[in-house]
């Protein structure tokens, strides 16, 4: 029994890791739990993915986010609710708390509800800003569906989100069929600040905007327009410095039953095609939740690459100045259920920094083969190690969008030159004329000695004489 | 001791006839003097505990331990990397190893003798043992300047308790001066013997001590001038001989070869000017010797002379000139900034503020010098005069050391120390004539001395002199005068040994790193903050968290919290100092940069507001604002610390530049909390603060002492989430941002 128990204790735990890199507990906050119907199929998936979710609205008793300070969850979605706010649980403070501790969360908005007010002090602070009314509603007049809203444009249809530039992985898009559009039925959009934590996962079309239909419905002025073209983020994601993550789909509506299974049709085409808005869901809250783009490092290694006393020892506190030392680092990356070995793309570039206040070097580490496995690559550097003592740090600093922020920094002193370390007088060629002149004047010494001692005084009275 | 304090009295009842009861009583009363001195440096040990005192000897002490438990080899290669962060220090190669070595050595024989001692206790009591090894030389030196020996023991029991020499040697002062003063007197002492000898074996004798000294403090510059000086002056009075030839350069050559084997010194005896003299004085010896050699070689020839000594001369002027040539070329370093200070006492204030920020390093006030030396003061010119009276060539030598250093302990009050011993001997020789003439009770009879004067009559006609000199008889008759004089002078030196004792004490036994002070009722208090701090630091951060603080406290952080300190009281990069001071002195905005690139971990300061301590940090602000000025006159500007009518304040008239000051917040954060609304007070500098305290938003308080000298800071890590500090920490504090509107102006557009 016992060890059955055990043995289904760790059938629990490879489920467990088996999901997410960092947690299955997910809580759902919705405005009425019943409303978890509509979306069955995104949160089924999830559940078949081994997250084990907890329903909850804001208003419920129980709801907190944090359990004698430690999370109670490792992530939340927020599904867009009516009330203005989220009540003493879900305050501001305590969403940056729960980042801060390496939550992550989804957060989803819609053009029919206006986002809670602790939602938007969240965003404000990430410098996400949503419009001034808490909502608001995308249309496009060029790229909506046409069975759908054929007149009010407001479902767009948007192409499978690329990435941005050649430097951000591609997670949402790899693989996708060339022409399934996205469904993004009456959503609102974000702008992003400039911030380097922030990125765009998908990007309105040139030609979308944001009013908002209840006040601008007639005319909207220039001045008033909140946001337009790709300017518009409709799905975003921000991931902060301790790598937790925060993603914003525009539409919840966009993740519900009706528009993972709807066919559409473009502005000037006949065909209709499925959405690939239920892989879209998937990738999103993959990526939200750490099931994706997770990277870590699996060891660090650096070692004298010389041979001598010392070359054997792994990870040394102290070096030499000139030394040549070797450096090694081991990276995974987290692809939905296993750990597979990261590879850094072909126009990117993984670099080890030798630094003391600035760095001293910054050298390309290449794969080492030996050391990986389909598991782990490894990547190595070897280096002369600067003329100049100090406290010194191998640092890798790799911080990619959707990527883990990768910040290794391994800290040893370069010490001087021992005085039994420098190179023997003999062995340098300009010490020579030296050497000679000390054995020549040695020679001339103990000659003149001898001399001296073996010569009898020639006339006593003169010596006498010197002497007083 | 009971049997040979009696043994004493026999021979004392005795007479203390017989060369060797002489002797025997001599030793005896040098072992009293030693015990003496022992004993008036144990007052912080009895008043405190056994502890290490201020900032260098903690140092010292850290040295010390690092010697001991990983040996001498290591020590000599030792690469400090929890001080100077993040440079390091080459400590093997930049330190006077003398000390610890000693302390080392004196351990491990202990240790084979199978005593333990802690090393602390070693190192504490190593400064009163020298002492009396210093009386012991001191009494040497004296019995080479007269045949009096009662001026030795006097020079020696002077030496032991003079409170010159106390303020850098009670126990638990671990310094440099500790030993070296002893070895400075014992130097001399061989010199002097190598000199009257004109020995090979002194002379190399006086050189091994002088190695010893150059290992042991950077002061042996003192000796390297004051020896080439003396040489010079008796060549300068026509009394080269054979013996100035052989003591001088068996002391030049093995001396500096001698001085070169320790690393910090290493070729700086060829290569810097405060060496030149002695190098100068070796070559012009050697010309003075083959001249001489020539001399007598020669049949005498005036005119060869004469043609001789101007080719000496013109040698003598054409080295100089090549000297000059050569340092202006750069190959030899010209003279240090600290070396300038000791001639023009204005120039480090104006130069370098960082040697000027150091308080023993201003120059004497006149009553240090009673206060150091007291009685001893007015008599040292007697002991000179004396010595005018003799000159022979150990005279000379005291006659110039005590120009020299007098001259120096009047512009830098460290150097009192230097002068001390000088001022004993003579003081010494002045008491001991003194008493001498006025202690027989024996009077001159003037048919005696008719005798004498009759036979010697024309010489003394001839010498010419005082009028009183001349006078047949000399001598005192009157018992009463002989009483009076011997009275007051035994009340002098009681009063001596009185005002020695209340120095000692008062000014000299305080390890300041403990603070003493007195309740209502009279009873002692200790405030012990920083010792608190620094056991904080040890029990609560990293092992590895690095320490920004002023560099005074740098040494004592190394040693008490065993924390890496970027600054330390080892100010060899005055750049990293200022890097310090501009953090300090900054807005946090420009300061938080600058922590973040030297990785600090917590800030250090010491605040002396709430309890009236006034040696605290913004006390010493200002320092720390000129010595950034110094490297950034850009961005600090010591005038903008001031009010505008020149004050310096730290209430509300205080200036916005003071007021955002890094170190004013540190300083005053969350000081308001302890008094009533509006009435916080700072009780340094009597002034009322503000109503409303500094906010900080990229520091955060971790920890303040009992008596809040001590605060210590944590330097927040970058936000999590990107938002600069003001408002992330307004965020925590429950402000919300404003929602972006329309009023911020031109909208920041992302670019990809």
């Amino acid at each position: 029994m016992k060890s059955f128990l055990s043995f289904s204790l760790l059938l629990l735990a490879t489920l467990v890791s088996a999901i997410s890199s960092t947690g299955d507990r997910l809580l759902a906050v919705l405005d009425d739990v019943a409303e978890k119907a509509t979306y069955s199929k995104f949160l089924g998936d999830l559940e078949s993915r081994g997250f084990k979710i907890t329903y909850e609205t804001p208003k419920s008793e129980s709801l907190s986010l944090f359990r004698l300070g430690e999370r109670k969850y490792d992530h939340v979605i927020f599904f867009p609710t009516k009330a203005k706010g989220l009540g003493p649980n879900l305050t501001p403070n305590l969403l940056v708390q729960f980042l801060n501790q390496k939550g992550n969360i989804l957060l989803t908005l819609s053009s029919e509800v206006p986002a809670a007010t602790s939602l938007v002090s969240l965003l404000t602070e990430l410098d996400i800003t949503l419009p001034s009314d808490r909502t608001g509603l995308v249309v496009d007049h060029f790229n909506h569906d046409v069975l759908s809203a054929a007149d009010a444009h407001d479902v767009l249809l948007l192409p499978v989100p690329r990435p941005a530039r050649p430097d951000v992985a591609d997670l949402f898009a790899s693989g996708a069929p060339a022409d399934t559009p996205i469904a993004f039925p009456r959503g609102a959009g974000v702008l992003l600040g400039a911030g380097p934590l922030l990125t765009p996962i998908v990007r309105a079309p040139a030609t979308a905007y944001l009013y908002n239909p209840k006040e601008q419905a007639e005319v909207l002025a220039a001045d008033e327009l909140f946001g337009a073209g790709a300017q518009l983020a409709l799905v975003a994601g921000m991931q902060a410095r301790n790598s937790a993550r925060l993603a914003v789909v525009g539409s919840a509506e966009m993740l519900s039953d009706k528009w993972f299974d709807a066919k559409v049709t473009k502005v000037g085409e006949k065909k209709e095609v499925p959405t690939y808005n239920r892989e879209v869901a998937k990738r999103v809250a993959g990526w939200a939740f750490q099931e994706t783009g997770v990277l870590k490092v699996n060891w660090v290694e650096h070692r004298l690459n010389e041979a001598g006393p010392g070359a054997n020892v792994s990870n040394p506190a102290m070096y030499r100045i000139k030394n040549d030392v070797t450096y090694k680092i081991s990276l995974s990356q987290w692809d939905w259920d296993k750990w597979t070995g990261f590879t850094v793309p072909a126009n990117d570039d993984l670099q080890l920094e030798f630094s003391m206040l600035s760095p001293f070097h910054r050298l390309h580490l290449a794969v080492d083969a030996a050391h990986s496995s389909p598991e782990a690559t490894a990547y190595t550097a070897s280096f002369k190690l600067p003329d100049q003592h100090g406290i010194f740090n191998f640092k890798v600093n790799y911080k990619r969008p959707f990527l883990t922020n990768i910040e290794e920094k391994n800290t040893v002193s370069v010490r001087h030159m021992a005085h039994d370390e420098w190179p023997r007088s003999y062995v340098i060629s300009g010490a020579w004329p030296w050497i000679a002149g000390i054995g020549a004047t040695i020679t001339a010494w103990l000659a003149f000695v001898a001399v001296w001692m073996f010569s009898k005084p020639a006339d006593a009275r003169v010596v006498l004489k010197k002497t007083q | 001791m009971s049997a040979t304090s009696s043994s004493s009295f026999d021979l004392l009842a005795s007479g203390g006839r017989g060369k060797s009861s002489r002797t025997l009583l001599r030793v005896v009363i040098l072992l009293f003097i030693a015990g003496a001195a022992i004993a008036s440096r144990l007052f912080s040990v009895i008043r405190f505990e056994s502890i290490i005192h201020e900032f260098d000897p903690w140092f010292n002490f850290r040295a010390t331990k690092y010697l001991v438990s990983h040996g001498f080899y290591n020590f000599w290669d030792w690469f400090d990397d929890r001080t100077w962060h993040p440079l390091g220090r080459v400590t093997g190669g930049t330190l006077y190893p003398g000390l610890m070595v000693t302390s080392g050595v004196i351990y491990h024989a202990l240790r084979a003798l199978t005593i333990p001692v802690d090393i602390r206790n070693i190192c504490v009591l190593l400064a009163p043992a020298c002492s009396g090894l210093t009386a012991f030389a001191t009494y040497l030196l004296t019995n080479e300047m007269t045949t009096n020996a009662s001026a030795g023991l006097l020079a020696a029991a002077f030496m032991g308790i003079a409170p010159g020499y106390i303020s850098r040697s009670v126990a638990g002062s671990y310094d440099n001066e500790a030993i070296s003063i002893f070895l400075l007197v014992l130097t001399f002492y061989l010199w002097i013997k190598a000199l009257k000898l004109g020995s090979m074996l002194w002379g190399a004798l006086c050189a091994l001590s002088y190695g010893y000294m150059v290992a042991s403090w950077g002061g042996y510059a003192f000796i390297t001038c004051l020896l080439p000086l003396h040489a010079f002056v008796l060549v300068c009075m026509g009394r080269y001989s054979t013996r100035l030839y052989v003591s001088y350069t068996s002391w030049y050559v093995l001396g500096t070869l001698a001085s070169m084997q320790i690393p910090f010194v290493g070729f700086l005896p060829v290569k810097t000017s405060e060496h030149m003299p002695a190098l100068g004085i070796f070559g012009f010896l050697q010309l003075l010797a083959f001249l001489d050699y020539v001399r007598s070689a020669l049949p005498s020839g005036r005119q060869f002379q004469i043609f001789l000594w101007s080719i000496a001369g013109s040698v003598f002027l054409i080295g100089l000139l090549g000297l000059v040539v050569i340092t202006s070329a750069g190959i030899i370093a010209p003279w240090g900034g600290r070396f300038y200070s000791l001639w023009d006492t204005a120039y480090a204030k104006i130069h370098i503020p960082i040697i000027a920020s150091v308080s023993e390093h201003q120059p004497t006030a006149w009553p240090a010098f009673f206060f150091d030396l007291n009685m001893l003061i007015w008599l040292f010119p007697a002991g000179v005069y004396l010595c005018f009276q003799e000159l022979a060539d150990e005279h000379v030598f005291i006659v110039v050391y005590a120009v020299l250093g007098t001259y120096f302990a009047g512009v830098m009050v460290r150097l009192m120390l230097t002068l001390t011993p000088i001022v004993c001997v003579a003081a010494a020789m002045a008491v001991s004539q003194m008493l001498n003439n006025y202690l027989s009770l024996k009077s001159p009879k003037p048919e005696d001395h008719a005798v004498v004067e009759g036979a010697d009559v024309t010489a003394t006609k001839k010498k010419g002199g005082l009028k009183s000199t001349n006078k047949p008889v000399v001598g005192i008759y009157s018992l009463l005068s002989k009483g009076v004089v011997v009275t007051s002078m035994t009340i002098y030196l009681l009063l001596f040994v009185l005002h020695c004792t209340w120095v000692t004490s008062n000014a000299y036994s305080s390890p300041s790193v403990v603070l003493a002070s007195r309740m209502p009722d009279g009873s002692q208090h200790i405030i012990d903050d920083y010792r608190e701090a620094y056991q904080w630091l040890r029990q609560n951060t990293k092992d590895d968290a690095k320490i920004m603080s002023w560099w005074d406290y740098g040494y004592q952080i190394g040693g008490m919290a065993d924390r890496p300190t970027l600054v330390d009281n080892n100010t060899w990069n005055n750049t990293h100092i200022a890097t310090v001071g501009k953090a300090m002195s900054s807005r946090e905005e420009v300061s938080y940069p600058i922590m973040r690139q030297h990785e600090v971990d917590y800030v250090l300061i010491v605040f002396g507001g709430l309890l009236g301590y006034s040696g605290d940090d913004i006390n010493k602000f200002l320092w720390m604002v000129r010595i950034a000025e110094g490297i950034w006159p850009d961005e600090i500007r010591e005038r903008d610390y001031f009010t505008p009518r020149g004050e310096y304040r730290v209430d509300a008239e205080a200036s916005q530049t003071m007021k955002d000051s890094l170190m004013y917040k540190m300083s005053y954060y969350n000081y308001n909390a302890l008094f009533p609304p509006g009435q916080a007070q700072d009780r340094v500098r009597g002034a009322k603060l503000p109503e409303v305290g500094p906010t900080l938003n990229t520091l955060e308080e971790a920890f303040t002492s009992e008596n809040w000298i001590i605060r210590i800071y944590k330097v927040k890590d970058l936000d999590n989430f990107d938002r600069d500090h003001a408002s992330a920490a307004a965020f925590d504090r429950g402000h919300k941002k404003k929602r972006g509107g329309k009023k911020r102006g031109p909208r920041v557009l992302r670019v990809e």
